[in-house]
């Protein structure tokens, strides 16, 4: 489902820069995690489809302030530089490699996401 | 500020080992805090209330799963009536000729509008303060925001407002009691703040009034905004109802904003 998944204040839209209809996956090795406002950012090596090389991409997700809110810090993320991660998300309609951040799944398998207030109120349930 | 704070820590200090001993120090009886005592006790840590995603975070971790939200209820309208209350809308009301320009605000917020590229909110899109520090003579408000953590002194000692401040977003603030309600008067913004989302802009007239009550143990919080300049009649908001909180404020973490250019369309949301 879309995830109205607001900024809130000090942004405009998700949809204003990121295609918010569709969600892709992408992984590679994180190599760096900035923990600044309005939203914090994180940044993945990914081989390029073509197999030419490697891009560097950037997904914004939540504000710091959120984050905190929720039990998490940014220690959460930078114990994962290095390795490799999958995340979802929804990628910038210019083209460029950077996407809006909806899941992240750590090496170990465990994840955070960014999710519906529905699929608590459904227990879990819905996706 | 921090002067005053241990001024008024001393004053405080020296009338408490005063009066053990019924001393006749005028010096320290004259600076009892007597104005924190007969009226309602503000101090302490309130919550969060700047608008934050509604979404909740979903964390698996080792195979058990958690999720976990920001109580909103402080940026919000109160959901019932509360005691107390001045009468309310729920948009200011602009002079005719003026109305235009607050939609061409409104429609081209997602670009203008300062607060979203890092800007200092100003009062009262600052919100309700996260920390109350309740002196004699003034309060001390604190707060945690994206643009950085400002703070504010409210006098309360009579005083008139300075008029030789340079203007400021956010403003010089006196403060007087009506009742058990603390009204916080400010005025002598600089321009290019809004005072509330879609575009509500003003002009250096502008005075902002805050107003702080309990209501049980939660703090509610209403402002009313006056420009004559812009406003056919001043504009009194819906209330807040601010609830304590036990979380510590910590120093906001840089705001780094350049987005912009990749924006193609103005869609935005709530914000405040």
């Amino acid at each position: 489902m879309l995830l109205a998944v607001g900024t809130a204040r000090a942004h405009h839209s998700p949809s204003s820069i990121f295609d918010m209809t569709k969600k892709f996956t992408l992984t590679g090795t994180l190599t760096q995690v900035e923990w600044i406002n309005p939203h914090i950012a994180i940044y993945i090596d990914a081989k390029k489809s073509d197999g030419s090389g490697v891009d560097n991409w950037k997904f914004e997700s939540a504000p710091p302030a959120f984050l905190r809110r929720v039990g998490v810090n940014s220690a959460d993320f930078k114990k994962a530089i290095g390795t490799t991660v999958t995340v979802e998300g929804n990628r910038a309609r210019d083209g460029s490699p950077y996407g809006f951040l909806q899941k992240i799944t750590f090496a170990d398998g465990n994840s955070l996401a960014m999710v519906s207030p529905n699929e608590v109120n459904d227990g879990g349930a819905a996706k | 500020m921090r002067k005053q704070i241990l001024c008024a820590a001393a004053a405080m200090a020296l009338t408490a080992a005063a009066a053990p001993a019924q001393q006749n120090s005028t010096a320290a009886t004259s600076k009892a805090p007597n104005a924190v005592s007969v009226h309602p006790d503000f101090s302490g840590i309130w919550a969060f209330s700047i608008a934050l995603p509604a979404p909740v975070l979903k964390r698996v971790e080792n195979g058990s799963t958690s999720y976990a939200k920001v109580d909103l209820s402080g940026r919000m309208p109160a959901k019932s009536e509360v005691p107390g209350a001045l009468p309310f809308a729920a948009r200011p009301s602009f002079k005719a000729d003026l109305q235009s320009k607050v939609k061409y605000l409104n429609d081209h917020e997602a670009k203008l509008d300062k607060v979203f590229f890092c800007g200092k909110p100003g009062v009262p899109r600052i919100g309700s303060p996260r920390q109350i520090i309740q002196l004699p003579n003034e309060f001390v408000f604190l707060y945690e925001d994206i643009s950085g953590d400002p703070y504010r002194i409210v006098y309360m000692d009579g005083r008139g407002h300075d008029p030789n401040a340079e203007p400021t977003y956010y403003g010089d603030s006196i403060g007087h009691w009506e009742g058990n309600t603390l009204v916080v008067e400010a005025t002598n913004f600089v321009e290019d703040t809004w005072f509330g989302e879609d575009g509500y802009f003003h002009t250096p007239t502008m005075h902002v009034y805050e107003r702080f009550w309990k209501v049980g143990d939660d703090l509610a919080y209403q402002i009313t905004v006056d420009d004559p300049n812009v406003l056919t009649e001043p504009w009194t908001q819906a209330p807040r109802i601010i609830k304590p909180s036990t979380e510590p404020l910590l120093e906001s973490p840089v705001c780094v904003e350049d987005d912009a250019h990749r924006m193609d369309n103005l869609d935005h949301h709530l914000q405040r």
